[in-house]
């Protein structure tokens, strides 16, 4: 299967990552653990796009507030929509991290680092530079790593038995929430 | 929005294909002679070529190295004569009628009015200022991964092609579905091949 098709028909994968996500760190008040990692905060922020249905029947939503508490994007959750982008807001340890990830590619956009010192240096001899951006790099790679603990953890789940349990779980919040 | 900005958008791939025992002999002499041409001062259409991420003019590193520990970063540099349909229109057309009156002709034939359009959109390249865009890339080279700073689909595919003729070597983005398969295990790649969507309501 070439690249275009895959997309077109795993898109899906994506879009319940990042609803399962928003389940995951909503149970436990903006909190996730990962193994390995340990307690980071993942609170959903801002903006939010959902999706549902395809072609003529696809439909859209896009919800903003900076402090709501994004009732009507829940609202979506229980009219059958997913999650396919959402403004998030990490910390890990003194790091914090702001982001905005889609559900169909996984990409990262409007990303802004943790400040650090190297940052704050703006020298311009070539090791300033070198180190300037093996920091950055490796707030990117530290950020990239994340996200894919948190991807592997829903995996896990998603392709395993308990995923019908974990099903009837976000389905209880998702009416919870919008009621 | 690159590499160094306050703010940045990216997206990966994984490169696929062996590298070169010397790697970096290798990659200097692929990089030099893939590093961008300024067409200024010439009438060319487009130039693509690779840029320290620190100048834009700086294409041949004098500045900043692109090697920064085990990573390769360099920005890839396009610039472009573009020309406004909207003008390449209205010139077509008054030269066409410019003809048309001199030769005292109603209509002209189709391939004239052809050549005319070429003809104009020449002359409209030739004063078109080139436009510079340019995008940051890092290339983890013990991961195997780069990534791409813009969600651009035209920029991507841009990269794409000049990365395989620089290097020799395939970037394949990664998608969901592909980062997935690198994260579960062999059974579990059976099942995520499977998959289908769940519903939460």
């Amino acid at each position: 299967m070439d690249l275009v098709d895959l997309i077109a028909e795993k898109y899906f994968l994506g879009q319940e990552f990042l609803t399962w996500l928003w389940f995951k760190s909503d149970e436990r008040g903006g909190t996730v653990f990962v193994p390995g990692m340990g307690d980071i905060i993942l609170v959903y922020e801002k903006h939010l796009l959902l999706e549902s249905g395809e072609g003529e029947s696809h439909e859209k939503l896009i919800c903003r507030g900076l402090q709501s508490e994004l009732q009507e994007a829940r609202t979506g959750l229980a009219m059958g929509k997913k999650v396919e982008q959402a403004r998030i807001h990490l910390v890990k340890g003194d790091y914090e991290y702001h982001l905005t990830l889609r559900g169909s590619m996984l990409d990262f956009s409007a990303v802004k680092l943790p400040k650090t010192m190297a940052g704050s240096e703006e020298s311009n001899d070539p090791e300033a530079v070198e180190g300037r951006l093996l920091d950055r790099l490796g707030l990117y790679e530290d950020l990239v790593r994340i996200i894919d603990e948190l991807f592997r953890m829903f995996l896990a789940i998603r392709v395993s038995p308990e995923w019908e349990g974990e099903v009837a779980a976000i389905r209880a919040w998702i009416h919870k929430a919008a009621a | 929005m690159g590499l160094l900005s306050s703010s940045a958008s990216f997206v990966r791939y994984a490169v696929e294909g062996e590298l070169p025992e010397n790697f970096w002999e290798f990659a200097a002499e692929r990089i030099a002679a893939f590093s961008f041409r300024d067409i200024d001062d010439s009438y060319e259409e487009r130039s693509v070529g690779w840029v320290s991420v620190l100048n834009m003019f700086d294409s041949a590193f004098e500045y900043a190295s692109y090697a920064a520990g085990d990573t390769i970063v360099l920005t890839l540099r396009i610039d472009e004569r573009k020309i406004s349909s909207a003008a390449l229109k209205k010139f077509a057309a008054k030269e066409e009628e410019r003809i048309k009156k001199e030769r005292q002709v109603p209509k002209l034939a189709r391939n004239h009015r052809v050549e005319i359009k070429e003809n104009m959109k020449l002359m409209l390249t030739k004063r078109a200022v080139p436009i510079p865009a340019v995008y940051d890339l890092s290339w983890n080279l013990s991961e195997g991964t780069v990534f791409f700073f813009s969600t651009n689909k035209k920029a991507q595919e841009v990269v794409e092609e000049y990365f395989k003729e620089t290097f020799g070597l395939h970037l394949i983005l990664q998608i969901p579905y592909l980062t997935a398969g690198h994260l579960v295990d062999e059974q579990g790649q059976e099942q995520l091949a499977n998959l289908t969507p769940s519903i939460f309501v």
